[in-house]
């Protein structure tokens, strides 16, 4: 490579790293503790166990759960509900808010007891650590502009992989695999490490770049799909004002999903009237039974007044591929010994924008003392010169 | 680039990143088995990058 190329994809590098890195770091240090936020969560919570009822004991209806929890809430609407017979056996999730449209931010999460329909837990929304990591990760308390931003700086940063990966050729020609060159200088040994770090964590640091940045587009791809897709699957129901009389069953709703979707599971119901339904009805996303097709959800629209079945489609590819992107940023699909892979390769990444920094800084500062060591020299000329004149 | 000098840079960068995508995909796959390889698999740059990040920040430069 000849050197003036050398020296654009250096700059290319530089400029990239440095708008974005300050950024990545907030990403990497937030991120850690989310790649065990399940594990917080349950070591924090004080949910009590559900009843262990005797074998063939009569289940209370989710209708009855509901109402229950709604009795508890009534000035709260709810916005979804969902259960989970393997993580969280015998729980029922309720999310209240203020209203159908309401943000995530506001949710009163309750845990009802789906065996004896008596309440768990109710959670007021609260700000604490790890729901700040979550906001600061996600859009830093600026909503949908504050994740497309983060999402542009993820695009930077893909830049700067590219532009590294370029710059790790000259360096390496006559360098052997992994040499740390600990002897000569401060500035070799930083830059060894970084190259190290960074060309080992390659192809993961790649994988959670283009994935997060593809996940920056999750609300801007459900309100597509919520104005594309949804409108016509329920497109005799657009004069119909808004539900408002007493919803009809629970129960009968799911029943009707389970029989348009065989062999597929309930992963949760979304309200009317919220970001993932229509205004007339509950959405039932069905998910697969195999971990793969668990991603791959797929609403059942159940008319929220008569009860009967209204339409079932894949979602749109743009959403399906933001689904499948996720655990791959998440880590969250390989239980512990995944999450602590993540979790190291995670601190090799902040340690290669350390380094970068650091690398930078001294480059800097060699500069500048160098400038610095000429102006001597050359006013020292002068000196003498004028000396000579004299 | 000289054919040597391609394999001498990025042979063992390539292995790598083989390892690590291989790795990642057969995690989701689901199985006991599948989550087994792919910890091994995950494991080889993870390794990496705790030995050298550790010579890197151990040595201190000898002036």
């Amino acid at each position: 490579m000849k050197v003036t190329a050398i020296q654009k994809w250096y700059k290319v590098h530089k400029w990239t790293s440095l708008i974005c890195t300050i950024f990545l770091l907030m990403l990497c240090l937030t991120g850690l503790p989310l790649i065990f936020h399940e594990e917080i969560e349950h070591y924090f919570d004080d949910i009590q166990d559900a009843a262990v009822l005797p074998a063939g004991a009569l289940m209370p209806t989710k209708d009855s759960v509901v109402r229950v929890a709604k009795a508890a809430n009534p000035n709260k609407v709810i916005q979804f509900v969902a259960w989970d017979e393997e993580e969280h056996p015998g729980q029922m999730l309720i999310g209240f808010n203020d209203s159908a449209l309401a943000p995530p931010e506001n949710t009163k999460n309750v845990v009802m007891d789906l065996r004896t329909a008596k309440l768990l837990q109710a959670e007021e929304p609260s700000l604490d650590f790890m729901k700040i990591m979550l906001y600061l990760h996600v859009n830093m308390f600026l909503d949908i502009p504050g994740t497309l931003f983060l999402g542009l700086m993820g695009l930077l940063a893909m830049i700067a992989v590219v532009s590294g990966v370029v710059l790790y050729v000259p360096i390496m020609k006559r360098l052997d695999f992994g040499v740390i060159r600990t002897e000569k200088s401060e500035r070799l040994r930083w830059l060894d490490l970084h190259n190290v770090l960074s060309i080992v964590t390659l192809a993961w640091l790649s994988v959670v770049t283009i994935t997060g940045v593809i996940n920056t587009l999750a609300q801007p791809a459900l309100m597509l799909w919520r104005q594309g897709q949804l409108m016509e699957m329920v497109e005799q129901y657009k004069d119909k004002p808004k539900i408002e009389a007493e919803l009809s069953s629970l129960d009968a709703a799911i029943s009707e999903a389970q029989k348009a979707a065989p062999g597929m599971d309930v992963s949760f119901i979304a309200y009317p009237g919220t970001a993932f339904s229509s205004n007339h009805h509950y959405a039932v996303f069905m998910k697969g039974l195999t971990p793969l097709t668990s991603r791959i959800i797929k609403p059942a629209l159940i008319d929220a007044e008569t009860g009967s079945f209204t339409d079932m489609k894949d979602l749109p590819w743009f959403v399906q591929a933001i689904l499948i992107s996720q655990p791959f940023h998440f880590g969250d699909y390989g239980g512990i010994p995944l999450k602590i892979i993540w979790a190291i390769l995670d601190i090799a990444a902040i340690a290669v924008l350390i380094s970068g920094l650091y690398l930078w800084f001294i480059r800097r500062k060699a500069k500048s003392d160098h400038i610095a060591r000429l102006t001597q020299k050359e006013s020292l000329t002068i000196l003498a010169l004028e000396e000579n004149d004299a | 680039m000289h054919k040597n000098s391609f394999k001498k840079v990025w042979g063992v960068p390539i292995i790598l990143a083989c390892i690590t995508i291989v790795g990642l995909v057969l995690a989701i796959e689901g199985s006991q088995t599948m989550r087994i390889f792919a910890w091994v698999l995950l494991s080889i740059p993870t390794y990496l990058t705790i030995k050298y990040g550790n010579i890197g920040f151990r040595h201190k430069t000898k002036k």
